[in-house]
């Protein structure tokens, strides 16, 4: 069993309405229309609601944690209101303490709308985009922003599209091995420490520290900059991780994987990664043999599994020359 | 019950095994062997016919292609003692069919 040391999972339970405007403000092209004074309230749940319903007055199974979303349909219903009928609706839907309101379409409120929304100082947000692709765009930057995360002791390079995390002990020669994968023309994506995100259900993306990107440090060497040396080629910002290499010094009698049969995986985040154990003795050339760990991987990802395959062809071979005698 | 004898000539040790696995000497059984072997300090050879590959090399052992009912010589040569102990455990995986069917 190969076991990396990784703690400090943490799950995002809230983001308040004020990180997810600021953060998400150009890519969602949202503008702040009313209820500043809401700003600090918590989104809890990573999705929109469109408040259809609750607009008719059926508040059973109402999303009140979930940002809500005025559509088109949604302002029209209201546009065909009278003004206290207005107030009578959305006062229904502010008092179960929505997080924040957007309006789609770039559709105006009524003043009805604005004032409520600063009496109950939940914050009002304009957008141009449309509903469908509001709520697209924005549930999957929530997905980002809810994405549980950690962080690893381990180096993390791009090898042919294959993100391969090097782990092991501290001087068991990560840092050279990175540096011989980016001199082959491999790029690094964060060294020594890796931050891991859980974007999807099926997804580990790995990135490195805003303050230590580009940046390495290696025994001997010091601290060294990867893209004045190498180019910036040399470096990849994030980049999905998919197979996890450790490091462990050799020893006599040690379990050593020989056949490459057995499936090893390692869990990080709930999720499975492919991962295996490769000795180092001096002599063995480290970064040839993630290089070819990553390609290997690459094919079993296309459908080819090399062992399997040695493997099936001798047993069909032997059955062969039992059934001749 | 498998078809073995011990016999110490001229220092090199000697057992004969026969596979009993359905699926014969594959990649798997072959790691077995080898992890086996690998415990002797002293070389191991595995004879086939008139085949004879190292112990401790797994494509080796897999290029005898050893079907079931194929007879295996395994020879340590080396310190005695330790060889008995290697060819007795090498007796054990064999009689349990490398964990297999």
């Amino acid at each position: 069993m190969i076991d990396i040391h990784s703690n400090n999972t943490k799950f995002v339970e809230a983001v308040t309405v004020r990180e997810f405007y600021e953060s998400f403000k150009e890519p969602l092209r949202m503008e702040l229309v009313a209820g500043a004074a809401g700003l600090d309230k918590s989104i809890l749940e990573r999705s929109l609601n469109r408040p259809a319903l609750a607009l008719v007055g059926f508040f059973t199974a109402f999303a009140a944690k979930r940002i809500q979303l005025l559509g088109a349909g949604e302002m029209a219903y209201l546009r065909d209101k009278s003004a206290e009928e207005e107030r009578g609706i959305m006062s229904a839907i502010l008092e179960r303490k929505v997080p924040c309101m957007i309006i789609s379409r770039h559709l105006a409120p009524s003043k009805t709308l604005l004032e409520l929304a600063n009496k109950y100082k939940t914050p009002l947000i304009r957008s141009p985009l449309k509903s469908k692709t509001f709520t697209t765009e924005a549930t999957l930057l929530l997905e980002e922003k809810f994405a549980p995360r950690t962080h690893i002791h381990g180096t993390l390079l791009d090898i042919k599209g294959i993100g391969a995390l090097i782990c092991g002990e501290s001087g068991v020669g990560k840092s050279e091995c990175a540096l011989a994968l980016i001199e082959r023309g491999h790029s690094l994506v964060a060294d020594d420490l890796t931050y891991i995100k859980r974007v999807s259900e099926r997804e580990l993306v790995g990135t490195s520290a805003e303050l230590s990107r580009g940046y390495m440090e290696c025994r001997g060497l010091g601290i060294i900059n990867i893209a004045d040396l190498f180019g910036v080629r040399s470096l990849r910002m994030d980049k999905r991780l998919d197979l996890i290499v450790k490091f462990t010094l050799w020893q006599r009698g040690m379990h050593e994987e020989r056949t490459g049969l057995e499936e090893c995986n390692v869990e990080i985040l709930g999720l499975n990664v492919p991962a295996m154990e490769i000795p180092v003795r001096p002599g063995r050339d480290m970064a040839r043999l993630v290089e070819v760990a990553a390609m290997v991987q690459a094919l079993k990802k296309m459908g080819h599994d090399s062992a399997a395959e040695f493997n099936e062809r001798l047993i069909a071979h032997m059955e062969q020359s039992r059934k001749k005698k | 019950m498998t078809a073995s004898k011990t016999s110490d000539s001229s220092g090199t040790l000697e057992k004969d095994l026969v596979v009993q696995n359905k699926m014969g000497i594959h990649a798997r059984p072959a790691a077995m062997i080898v992890r086996v072997a690998n415990t002797y300090s002293g070389d191991v050879w595995v004879e086939k016919d008139d085949e004879q590959v190292n112990g401790k090399s797994i494509m080796g052992l897999m290029m005898l292609a050893a079907g079931r009912g194929s007879k295996l010589t395994i020879k340590a040569e080396g310190p005695s003692e330790e060889g008995l102990k290697m060819l007795e455990e090498m007796a054990a995986l064999f009689e349990r069919r490398f964990e297999e069917a």
